[in-house]
């Protein structure tokens, strides 16, 4: 049996409005189910939940700006509220903003770190905003970023970024052929394997080692703002280019 | 901040899926301050690794100019050490299996080392 949308059932009691809301919207009900929230807010103007509800039913009514509207009330009644933060997050990726959206998500992973929906839901994020496949990786320019340097830490190729001079670079190169010593030393001490990469964030920048050979590393430097599984993939692009450079000059 | 409320937050470090333990460490000596780890997790020598790791990549970022690290993660085939910045010369250092969501973990050690200042 369906309730019609023009009935405007009366709220039960307490918050069992919510459930009822919920059922309602999930029958397509959606008028109705927006009066039953509504009247319970009325009651109830600070619960978080009754607001992510409302913003799933004016989603479903494909009314965006109510949706987001409700759902900012819910966080500032909760700042925890996970389906607040889903729901930003799904109107951020449905509008195209990606790091919008991996910043609700990470939220709400925050909140409910044990939620596999919404570690799913930052999964499929991260993955439609992996670099697209681009052209050849120029290890030879220093404004790159990319930079390749021996177990002596002496520099190879590359450099550190357009405002970096080769003296810098050679600077660079030198102090992470130490990081990559004391790695290496952790790993083995620690039994956690081979080491596969660095990964070193700051307020500068975001950079990562890779090992290319036994006696050469690769240093990728990427702004600050750049999403570190961005960094990692463009290092592995980067340590294959370096490896094929390796095997030309030997 | 008490030590009692360091303990907690390490404990809550601890109990992420796939974390083997946490520390906070003086980077400066690479002693242990507190802890919350397995039995198996050497805490004394995660401190001392971890703490010449970081001081590495400070140096890294002095001969670039650029500000300090605020994390160093290294992985290897087998786990990941992952380090914070806590407060100061404390950093949060985290050992975690390879099986730990580490882009999970991240976030919250991130959290985790924040409240420690």
């Amino acid at each position: 049996m369906t309730l019609p949308a023009s009935s405007s059932p009366t709220p039960p009691r307490g918050h069992a409005f919510l459930e009822l809301g919920e059922r309602l919207r999930r029958r397509g009900q959606l008028d109705a189910a927006a009066t039953v929230t509504a009247a319970g807010l009325a009651h109830y103007p600070d619960l978080g939940p009754a607001h992510d509800l409302l913003g799933r039913i004016r989603a479903d009514q494909h009314d965006d700006a109510a949706a987001a509207a409700a759902w900012a009330v819910a966080l500032e009644c909760d700042q925890g509220n996970v389906g607040a933060r889903k729901g930003l997050a799904f109107l951020a990726f449905r509008g195209g903003d990606l790091a919008a959206a991996e910043r609700h998500l990470e939220a709400a992973v925050l909140a409910a770190p044990h939620d596999p929906e919404v570690s799913s839901a930052l999964d499929r994020v991260r993955a439609a905003t992996a670099p697209p496949i681009a052209g050849p990786v120029l290890l030879d320019d220093p404004a790159g970023g990319i930079m390749l340097f021996d177990r002596e830490g002496m520099r190879l190729i590359g450099g550190v970024g357009p405002d970096a001079s080769d003296e810098m670079a050679d600077a660079v190169a030198a102090e992470c052929a130490a990081v990559v010593r004391e790695s290496v030393r952790a790993t083995r001490l620690l039994h956690l394997g081979p080491w596969r990469q660095v990964i070193v964030e700051g307020p500068d920048s975001r950079s990562a080692l890779f090992p290319v050979a036994d006696d050469a590393t690769l240093l990728l430097v990427r702004g600050a703002s750049t999403p570190v599984g961005r960094v990692v993939a463009a290092g592995h692009r980067a340590t294959v280019a370096a490896r094929a450079w390796l095997e030309r000059m030997t | 901040m008490t030590l009692t409320a360091w303990q907690q937050l390490l404990d809550t470090a601890t109990s992420v899926p796939g974390v083997r333990g946490a520390v906070l460490v003086s980077i400066d000596d690479g002693l242990v301050i507190a802890e919350s780890a397995m039995d198996i997790l050497p805490t004394a020598e995660v401190a001392a690794l971890a703490a010449a790791i970081v001081q590495r990549t400070l140096r890294v970022s002095a001969a670039a100019s650029q500000r300090p690290p605020r994390s160093v993660r290294v992985s290897g085939d087998a786990g990941t050490l992952m380090a914070f910045v806590a407060d100061g010369p404390l950093w949060l250092v985290a050992v975690a299996d390879p099986a730990a969501e580490l882009g999970r973990l991240r976030l919250l050690l991130g959290d985790v080392a924040a409240a420690l200042r």
